[in-house]
């Protein structure tokens, strides 16, 4: 949980809610076809579901904030383009709704999706 | 050879290409020409960013994924279309670099799978691959955004789809999908709220268009290396800077106004004009052309002679570059710096320097920013910290070169996610002595560590005059008097510049010493710098003696002794 305390009273932001804006920004980078649950081994098949934070995770023990996100990107793309691109999304979207600095971000590919075989 | 006879060889050369079939070399051409234009509008497609993420801008990202496009078959002979294509799609995705990087290598692999060994392209095979190279660019994303390069994409497609029913030439449905693509960039805004707040259009999508005009461009034998843009409002034309980028050689500007008789064609007058000079403007307004350039002595007549034939000047200025550069360089108390450019990752150096002269010995040595300050007119934290935070690296070395700036310099340390490190180098000599060990590669801590070392080696003379009468340590001053300091510490007064230098050089024991270098201060001219010079070879004959333009206000001279 992230606080601010003013005068007037504090704003609390939940890491729910840091995930919600991970998820949105990772889902709307170039290459990312879904996002995958840590511990999702056997098929990908829950890759595209309704849950706004699955397949993110967000720590933060008071000073640091950290994020980790677990992605299924496209066959046939470059993948360390792709996860430093959404390394940088997720950073920038991140900082730019909270006005807090990130930490790290760690992107985690879980899979890739075949759409066409060269 | 004239610039003219050279232009319509190409020309014809070219009108044969349209007419050949299109082969796997073809294709080589084609990527090496769609790649030039995008490198020649590079600057114009990285303007149109509108978010600061820090990848890197879209039009140097999109030049290097091509260029990496290109360096996979340079050496190829390949005459199947298809294998080529194939190639050019490998080395845009070995080299994808952000993401639009990323979304032009898909564009590529789509392309190349569409036309997958075929000998040759034709106009039917051209249009499926388009609309292959759609389908995989959207097989990539799960929210497609329109407004973006995948929405020109899909234009270019159905418009070649399209220009199949009125051509069978490749190159003409080229020439349909170029046109398709400027008018999808343009829509753009309309589709995506940020770009229209921004007034811009999508950076990416412009990119493709070059990509796709260069190679249009190439097939019809038209220039690659100028932006045909390069035609402003007459009022935008900012002539004031043009001076600071004076090249050798280039003595006179002259600016024309005039009326020409009959439309300009606009490639063909730069062409006339980069055969004269450099730095070349041109502005237009309520039919008014006005064009800027810097020309050598003996051409200066030559720019209003071409306007004269082209219709009717109304107005010629002419400046001499070379007079106005010594008046500036004057003003300024030096030309400008040419600081060392630093690359990701390198370790930058930060110098607080008290003098022009100072500053460029700095930046030859690879200081990568400068900021004045020293002696009583110490920088403040936030001076030092603006001279580093938008250098493209996250390694920097701050020398404050003045024990009074050591605090500031280390307060801007800690006022930044940057790692800075603080040579605690406390007067020129000692700068100079550390930066001449910085590897810019270097392991941080160990350059930090050798540099700091090298401070010691050194050791500094300074001269200046006493601001008032004072005994330290059985050394008595007279106010006026010319005092002479050793690492700080005051050593002797003399009445005389000559006397002073030569008696810190006594104390300082010179002698055993191999090679000294005198800075000179603000108010020395060169001629009692160098006789001052010449006085110390004289003594000291078996040492190597410097002397440098330092410009310092305060100090006569700094003395470095090693």
């Amino acid at each position: 949980m992230t606080r601010e305390d003013t005068p007037y009273g504090s704003v609390h932001v939940s890491p729910r809610a840091i995930a919600t804006i991970t998820y949105q920004a990772a889902r709307s980078s170039y290459g990312v076809v879904g996002l995958a649950s840590k511990n999702l081994v056997n098929g990908l098949s829950n890759a595209l579901v309704k849950d706004p934070t699955h397949g993110v995770e967000v720590h933060y023990d008071g000073t640091h904030l950290n994020i980790d996100i677990y992605i299924i990107i496209e066959y046939g793309t470059r993948i360390a383009s792709v996860a430093s691109s959404v390394s940088n999304t997720v950073r920038y979207q991140v900082e730019k709704s909270l006005g807090l600095p990130v930490n790290q971000v760690s992107v985690h590919v879980q899979g890739l999706r075949v759409s066409d075989l060269d | 050879m004239t610039p003219d006879t050279q232009t319509s060889q190409k020309n014809i050369l070219r009108m044969n290409f349209r007419q050949r079939p299109v082969d796997g070399i073809a294709l080589k051409n084609l990527i090496q020409a769609g790649l030039i234009w995008l490198r020649t509008n590079q600057q114009v497609v990285n303007s149109l960013n509108v978010f600061p993420v820090p990848d890197g801008d879209t039009g140097t990202n999109m030049v290097l994924t091509m260029q990496s496009a290109l360096d996979e078959i340079a050496d190829s002979a390949e005459r199947n279309f298809g294998k080529m294509a194939h190639s050019v799609a490998h080395g845009a995705l070995m080299g994808a670099r952000g993401n639009s990087g990323v979304i032009l290598s898909q564009l590529w692999r789509g392309f190349a799978r569409a036309v997958d060994s075929q000998d040759f392209l034709d106009a039917p095979s051209f249009a499926r691959a388009f609309a292959a190279a759609r389908d995989t660019a959207y097989k990539g994303v799960v929210r497609p955004v329109e407004g973006t390069i995948l929405t020109v994409a899909k234009d270019i497609a159905a418009a070649a789809e399209t220009a199949l029913g009125h051509t069978d030439d490749p190159f003409t449905l080229l020439e349909f999908v170029v046109k398709a693509a400027d008018q999808s960039v343009e829509r753009t805004p309309e589709l995506l709220p940020v770009l229209k707040d921004a007034g811009v259009v999508d950076a990416g999508g412009k990119g493709l268009f070059y990509i796709l005009e260069g190679m249009l461009r190439y097939a019809n034998g038209q220039g690659l290396e100028l932006p045909v843009t390069a035609v402003q409002p007459l009022s935008a034309m900012v002539l004031g800077e043009a001076i600071e980028t004076i090249e050798p050689g280039q003595d006179v500007e002259v600016v024309v106004d005039f009326k020409p008789h009959s439309s300009l064609d606009i490639e063909d007058f730069y062409r006339t004009l980069e055969g004269m000079g450099t730095s070349i403007q041109v502005g237009e307004g309520d039919g008014l052309y006005r064009f800027h350039i810097h020309v050598p002595l003996e051409n200066q007549y030559k720019p209003i002679e071409y306007a004269k034939s082209l219709g009717t000047f109304t107005r010629v200025t002419m400046e001499n570059l070379i007079a106005q550069m010594e008046d500036l360089e004057a003003s300024r108390g030096g030309s400008k710096l040419t600081l060392a450019q630093v690359e990701q990752n390198q370790i930058a150096v930060v110098v607080v320097s008290p003098g022009r002269g100072i500053s460029r010995i700095f930046a030859s040595l690879g200081a990568a920013a400068v900021v004045e300050g020293g002696q009583t007119m110490n920088p403040s934290t936030e001076e030092i910290i603006q001279a580093f935070v938008n250098l493209p690296t996250d390694r920097i070395i701050i020398l404050p070169n003045n024990k009074n700036i050591i605090l500031a310099a280390s307060n801007a340390a800690t006022l930044t996610v940057k790692k800075v490190a603080v040579i605690p180098c406390k007067s020129i000599p000692q700068g100079l002595a550390a930066i001449l060990r910085l590897a810019p590669d270097g392991d941080f801590e160990a350059v930090v560590e050798e540099m700091t070392a090298a401070i010691n080696e050194v050791v500094t003379g300074e001269i200046t005059t006493a601001t008032r009468s004072v005994e330290i340590k059985k050394v008595s001053t007279k106010e006026g008097q010319f005092i002479a300091l050793l690492n700080g510490e005051l050593v002797l007064a003399a009445k005389n510049l000559e006397g002073a230098c030569l008696g810190l050089l006594e104390k300082a024991h010179a002698d055993h010493y191999e090679l000294i270098t005198l800075f000179s201060g603000a108010g020395i001219s060169n001629i009692e710098a160098n006789r001052i010079g010449d006085l110390i070879r004289q003594r000291y004959s078996r040492q190597e003696i410097e002397v440098k333009e330092g410009g310092q206000p305060h100090y006569h001279f700094i003395l470095s002794i090693e």
